[in-house]
């Protein structure tokens, strides 16, 4: 336990607060994307270098991206246009901004300093990792293949355009 | 993995290609009636192949899953109750929806995640198998896009299996955090070198039990069956009540005897609460129900409790009349539900108590069927059911617990009035000026399953020894 530490998890731990307190949704998945970041630094600090990149490689790049994305680029209309540049006000992104800032900078200190981890812990390289998933636990990552299938038929078929049914005696109505 | 591997765990390789072929069907051409006799077919190679993984038990594959007699009669269970299932619901799919060819697909992932829970020893393989499972029913149960309370169903699934996964996971987390180990002997032996249950590892229990007791349905996790089983297409109700369950209860069995439950008496308590808990709330809110689909959910909350009741008696006995409780409950749930299928019409589902008034007087067959269902579920004699029921309450006197047998027994009696109310409405005489009678289906397959579900009640109702021998020889490995 040592600054390094506290710091990333008091990070970790406002930004997920304000995600569950704010209500402009873009505010609040930037500070989601903050909390991931935060995390994965604890994670790097705890030796496992390679479950940190991966935290963020996965979540806050490729899952919050999209989700900011599909937010983004659903509120079609008239007032997009305006929404977009409500979003970009500095008051929405400076302080996840600074958030963010403070995090690399622990992060450089980390890297610069290369010392061991904190606490009594065994470091896990990425080697280690892959030879355990497709080694002993190869099931494990079948059975998660088939985890993904189950979600993509489901997706697929619950996403379908839904034919629209009305009441026949609403089809002269504008609606 | 070895050739052994391959062979031991044939059911649940063969259950995963025939989901991903049958994927490929459809690609290739969406036609129903071909994936209809193609999942038969998966179904019917899946439990052939469980004959030759029967010449390696008990058999591990480290560090995830276990291979015994246990879980094979589990996967042989879960596999005919799968096929009893899918017999039912050709006709149910055929007008309601478009495309029904995912439906199969579905289906069959999800008794993939069934298998998987009932032969895992370690924490990652119950999770993936859970998953599996919950993520297939939340497209199962929302299936029917057309009607507006299946969305209501599968958002209310979806939001609350996520939050309770979630649990599960903390609550792995902190058991593993304090032993050291996923696996469910090491967790077992870690503990018993501690001797007494440490709050780290209590508190675990207790998230983990907020996974289990969702999944389970038992008060006060127990919200959402009613709404799920109202909203989802029946078949899939059909499935949530036993498949979903049974897979999930034997999970939980096997942890339970592999951490030396029965040792910590605060699990004890724990479980007797919830158990007394879930026999009340199920039958109470019962009584006054008047749609056929709710009263079945809160009985099957009902069951479980008594499940329970087994399940705390710690005996030998006992883990033997879950065992055969489960199999009548399967049989009985399945044969319920099926005569709902049954007596829909393909626009409508046959649902509140008042479509059955005066049923025996125009389909006596059927009518005879619902009543021997309702009748096990109830515990009568000359039915699975009662053999089942009195098979707890004699595992419960050679535990002395004298208390939660009581309360089955009150629970009993309280179950029995909302049962006998829907067979005195079928045995009413007709209303001659109804107008809007729904004109049952009762397809030909439907109506020969129903017969063949009959047929085993009454079996195991009258001549239960050879069931039970089976279990008897099986529990012997176990304990």
């Amino acid at each position: 336990m040592d600054a390094t530490f506290f710091i990333a998890a008091g990070i970790a731990v406002l930004a997920t607060l304000r995600v569950i307190t704010s209500y402009n949704i873009m505010h609040a998945l930037l500070y989601l994307v903050v909390s991931l970041l935060a995390v994965a630094v604890v994670i790097y600090v705890y030796g496992a270098p390679f479950m940190a990149v991966l935290e963020i490689i996965i979540y806050a790049g490729a899952i919050m991206v999209l989700i900011i994305f599909f937010v983004m680029m659903l509120n079609l209309g008239l007032e997009t246009s305006e929404h977009e540049k409500a979003w970009l006000r500095p008051r929405i992104w400076i302080i996840p901004g600074i958030l963010c800032l403070i995090l690399l900078g622990e992060m450089l200190f980390l890297i610069i300093q290369n010392r061991q981890p904190a606490g009594n812990i065994q470091v896990v390289e990425p080697k280690a990792v892959g030879m355990a998933l497709f080694g002993p636990y190869i099931i494990a990552v079948e059975l998660t293949g088939i985890l993904l299938m189950a979600g993509i038929v489901g997706a697929y078929h619950l996403g379908r355009q839904q034919k629209k049914i009305s009441h026949r005696f609403l089809e002269n109505f504008e609606l | 993995m070895s050739f052994d591997d391959f062979l031991s765990l044939g059911p649940l390789i063969t259950l995963s290609a025939a989901a991903v072929i049958s994927m490929l069907l459809v690609a290739i051409r969406r036609n129903h009636r071909i994936t209809y006799a193609f999942s038969l077919l998966a179904y019917l190679m899946a439990m052939t192949a469980i004959i030759p993984a029967m010449l390696f038990i008990p058999h591990t594959i480290p560090p995830l899953l276990v291979i015994d007699e246990f879980s094979l009669f589990n996967t042989g269970l879960i596999l005919v109750s799968g096929f009893i299932i899918l017999l039912l619901s050709y006709n149910y799919f055929e007008e309601r929806e478009e495309r029904k060819e995912e439906y199969y697909l579905l289906l069959l992932l999800a008794t993939t995640g069934a298998m998987v829970l009932v032969i895992s020893r370690h924490f990652m393989s119950l999770f993936l198998g859970l998953e599996i499972l919950s993520i297939s029913l939340y497209g199962l149960i929302a299936y029917l896009r057309a009607r507006e309370r299946s969305d209501e169903a599968g958002i209310k699934y979806l939001i609350l299996a996520a939050l309770s996964s979630a649990f599960l996971l903390f609550g792995m987390a902190l058991v593993y955090a304090f032993t050291g180990h996923m696996d469910f002997n090491g967790i077992g032996d870690a503990l018993r070198q501690t001797g007494h249950l440490p709050v780290t590892v209590m508190a675990g229990f207790a998230m983990m039990l907020i996974g289990v007791g969702f999944k389970l349905g038992i008060v006060p996790f127990h919200m959402w069956a009613p709404d799920v089983y109202e909203g989802a297409p029946l078949p899939v109700a059909a499935f949530i009540a036993t498949i979903s369950k049974g897979g999930m209860l034997v999970v939980l069995i096997r942890f339970y005897q592999d951490i030396h439950g029965n040792e910590y008496t605060m699990l004890w308590w724990v479980l007797a609460i919830i158990a007394v808990a879930s026999m009340f709330a199920g039958n109470w809110l019962a009584l006054r129900q008047e749609n056929i689909k709710r009263i079945l959910a809160y009985s099957s909350i009902a069951h479980m409790g008594y499940i329970l009741v087994a399940f705390l008696s710690g005996v030998q006995t006992g883990l033997e009349a879950i065992s055969f409780y489960l199999v009548a409950y399967f049989i009985t749930s399945i044969g319920a539900f099926g005569v709902l299928i049954v007596m829909s019409s393909s626009v409508q589902d046959a649902e509140t108590v008042e479509d059955y008034r005066g049923m025996f007087w125009r389909y006596p067959w059927v009518a005879v069927v619902f009543t021997a269902m309702l009748l096990s579920l109830a515990g009568i004699p000359l039915t699975a059911g009662f053999i089942g029921k009195f098979y707890i309450v004699m595992a419960g006197v050679n535990a002395h617990m004298w208390f939660l047998l009581f309360m089955l027994v009150i629970n009993s009696v309280i179950g029995l009035y909302y049962y006998i109310r829907i067979i005195a409405m079928m045995f009413k005489l007709p209303d001659t000026g109804a107008g809007s009678v729904i004109k049952p289906a009762l397809p030909v397959a439907g109506n020969i399953t129903l017969m063949l579900l009959t047929a085993l009640l009454l079996g195991l109702g009258i001549y239960p020894t050879a069931m039970m021998q089976l279990i008897q020889q099986m529990m012997k490995m176990i304990v």
